[in-house]
């Protein structure tokens, strides 16, 4: 936690992460039991949405099947315990191995395809899994899923359960964050925006969205792991195409081009989620609606609006606007941007062009990086 | 040898609506550069706007004015969907596309749960069609060979729509390059537009087509839309005689499943995608993406 705190601070990310984690360490005490279990979900949606925008956000890779690896993460351990009796705490480690090693079988197929291809065979895969859990009933449950005393006791206190899956999400977060901000993250966006520079540059592009596609599916088996500790059971669902479709939506919720904007995207969901369905009838209606509006009006989710909210605060107090210039470039940053080598720039660069197309927010972009160097 | 006749035969049934469902999404697809999702919801309203209009009870006429009305009266939604959304978000990467069609397969869908409820809905044969003929010893109904007709004409009117006449040289020509062809002179908005109202007809028609096939209910939307992916990507994504091609490739699949492991029937369409796509990862008369 200190470590990562530190690392927060030492990107300069806007003090709402902050508050955020601070948020989330008080919730026990601060909430009813429903409501906790509520924000646990969506915590490990959260991890959920960040593994997927590994590649969404990331590498321009739009898989619509990460479910498949959600759901083999889940059933490894309901499997696992049914037919061998397994202990909660050997899945919990084999889960994300199994999930990466499927991802690594599945991407050596998908890859070969592109863009739209790959979304509908990552969706192909997704479902054959989905249809072969519902079908072979005498060793998965069908479509009833799996049930039974599959967790450890300590992890039916549901204080124990939430202080679990806030533990272990925010390792995976660390780790995806790690890996988004390491060179090799930094190649993977640079591929997403021009795989033919990247090519000519002699950067593997195969080899590198393989990696990507095996840490995403190892860390999407993770949270399905704690979609267990949630739900204390194993649903044929969580394999189905809609179940991929979340990430993708948390991730443009929240904005894809930052780190942490799948996260938010989590959070709000879920909560949005049960605002919805309590006072309409047809949720999916205001829901598709908002989406709609999202992607017409503020196509980098809420976190660019705050990204943008700061850099206009930064114009209007100008007293204030190292302060300012330091929230809207820690949005950025979340994402592990800096001013770096050329092909970061161009990245930083190319990614404001396309956002917004505005002068002016070309100019803001140039003074995030004055105020950070 | 009757029974693999009769089976072929329902084959092509199943391959008829799945024709013209993928050919409106493939069309779309090819002239617009985006996956729409809410085709599902377009064939969604055609089959349910039929259970309205012509009811359970057995009714002449009122099948055929279904067959003409309601895919001309959802095409113009489909017309209005295009010019205040879709235009919108032509500029943008595929994900935005992607969800924005989402977003509107969501709001199509609560409406269509709203109008029609949950129940499930059925649409009587008429008269003329309601029959059976005896082929090689074995009965066959004939509105499954008026499907496969309709699907047959479809099939042939597109290919004389986009070969033979001045609006499908553009449509290919937008396939093509579509600034060069906005440069000619042709009013390419104009043309998306048209292309979107043919697409969304296609999908209302294969709606009304498969209606009285089966029950018509909620979730529809969805299991069409994927089966159109799935054939529209096994054929190649822009083109009609791929989709007629992997229409027929999932439906021999699925009857092929049926009559040999029921147990893993419902995994042999995604199956053969991933085949055709590991073999061929553009579809079989598809090209490159750049």
């Amino acid at each position: 936690m200190a470590t990562f705190l530190a690392a927060v601070r030492g990107r300069r990310a806007p003090a709402a992460v902050v508050a955020l984690i601070a948020a989330l360490a008080v919730a026990p005490g601060a909430l009813s039991q429903a409501a906790l279990l509520n924000v646990q979900d969506a915590i490990g949606l959260a991890l959920f949405a960040c593994a997927t925008n590994l590649l969404i956000g990331y590498g321009g890779l739009v898989s619509f099947g990460q479910g498949a690896f959600y759901g083999i993460g889940a059933y490894t351990v309901a499997l696992a315990w049914m037919h061998l009796n397994t202990s909660f705490w050997v899945t919990l480690v084999a889960a994300p191995l199994l999930g990466a090693v499927a991802a690594l079988v599945v991407g050596l197929l998908a890859l070969r395809t592109r863009q739209l291809y790959f979304a509908l065979l990552t969706l192909a895969v997704s479902q054959l899994l989905y249809v072969i859990v519902q079908q072979q009933e005498s060793f998965t449950g069908g479509a009833d899923g799996v049930f039974g005393p599959m967790l450890p006791s300590f992890l039916l206190s549901s204080g124990n359960a939430y202080w679990f899956t806030l533990a272990v999400a925010a390792g995976g977060l660390l780790l995806l964050w790690q890996i988004a901000r390491s060179p090799f993250g930094m190649t993977l966006r640079a591929i997403r925006e021009n795989r033919e520079r990247a090519e000519a540059l002699g950067v593997n592009v195969f080899g590198h969205q393989l990696l990507a596609f095996t840490f995403s599916g190892f860390f999407c088996a993770l949270a399905g792991v704690l979609s267990v500790v949630w739900a204390q059971s194993a649903n044929p669902n969580l394999f189905s195409w809609t179940e991929s479709g979340y990430p993708i939506f948390m991730a443009v919720l929240g904005g894809q081009y930052t780190f942490l904007g799948p996260a938010l995207g989590a959070l709000i969901y879920e909560q949005a989620r049960d605002v919805l369905l309590a006072s309409f009838s047809d949720s999916q209606l205001v829901f598709g609606a908002v989406l709609l509006a999202i992607i017409l009006a503020a196509p980098d989710g809420v976190a660019g609006l705050l990204g943008r909210g700061g850099r206009l605060l930064a114009r209007r107090w100008p007293a204030r606007t190292a302060g300012g210039q330091r929230a809207a470039a820690g949005t950025a940053a979340a994402a592990g941007a800096g001013a770096g080598d050329g092909v970061r720039r161009q990245d930083r660069q190319d990614r404001h062009d396309a956002r917004t197309g505005g002068q002016q927010d070309r100019a803001d972009g140039q003074e995030d990086r004055v105020a950070r160097s | 040898m009757s029974h693999y006749l009769i089976t072929f035969l329902s084959a092509l049934t199943e391959a008829s609506s799945l024709f013209v469902a993928a050919a409106g999404l493939t069309l779309v697809f090819g002239a617009l550069r985006i996956i729409n999702i809410a085709h599902g919801s377009f064939y969604a309203f055609g089959a349910f706007a039929a259970t309205t209009l012509v009811g359970s009870a057995a009714g002449g006429w009122r099948f055929w004015l279904a067959l003409l009305a309601v895919p001309l009266a959802v095409a113009v939604l489909g017309g209005v969907t295009e010019v205040s959304v879709l235009r919108r978000v032509y500029g943008k990467d595929h994900l935005a596309q992607l969800v924005a069609t989402y977003a509107l397969f969501l709001i199509f869908g609560d409406i269509t749960l709203r109008l029609w409820g949950s129940a499930a809905r059925s649409v009587a044969v008429p008269a003329v069609l309601a029959g059976s003929v005896t082929l090689d010893g074995g009965e066959f109904p004939v509105y499954d060979l008026f499907a496969i007709g309709v699907a047959a004409c479809v099939g042939l009117a597109l290919w004389a729509l986009l070969q033979r006449t001045a609006l499908g040289w553009r449509i290919r020509a937008a396939v093509e390059d579509r600034e060069l062809l906005a440069s000619a002179g042709t009013n390419v908005p104009l043309l998306f537009t048209t292309v979107f109202v043919i697409g969304t007809l296609l999908a209302a028609l294969a709606g009304v087509l498969a209606a009285p096939l089966a029950s018509v209910a909620p979730g529809l939307d969805a299991s069409i839309i994927i089966a159109a992916f799935i054939v529209a990507v096994i054929g190649g994504l822009g083109s009609v005689t791929g989709a007629a091609i992997g229409a027929l490739i999932i439906a021999l699949f699925n009857t092929a499943g049926v009559l040999w492991a029921p147990a893993w029937e419902p995994a042999f369409i995604y199956l053969a995608m991933i085949a055709v796509l590991a073999l061929r990862p553009w579809g079989l008369l598809g090209r490159a993406e750049r």
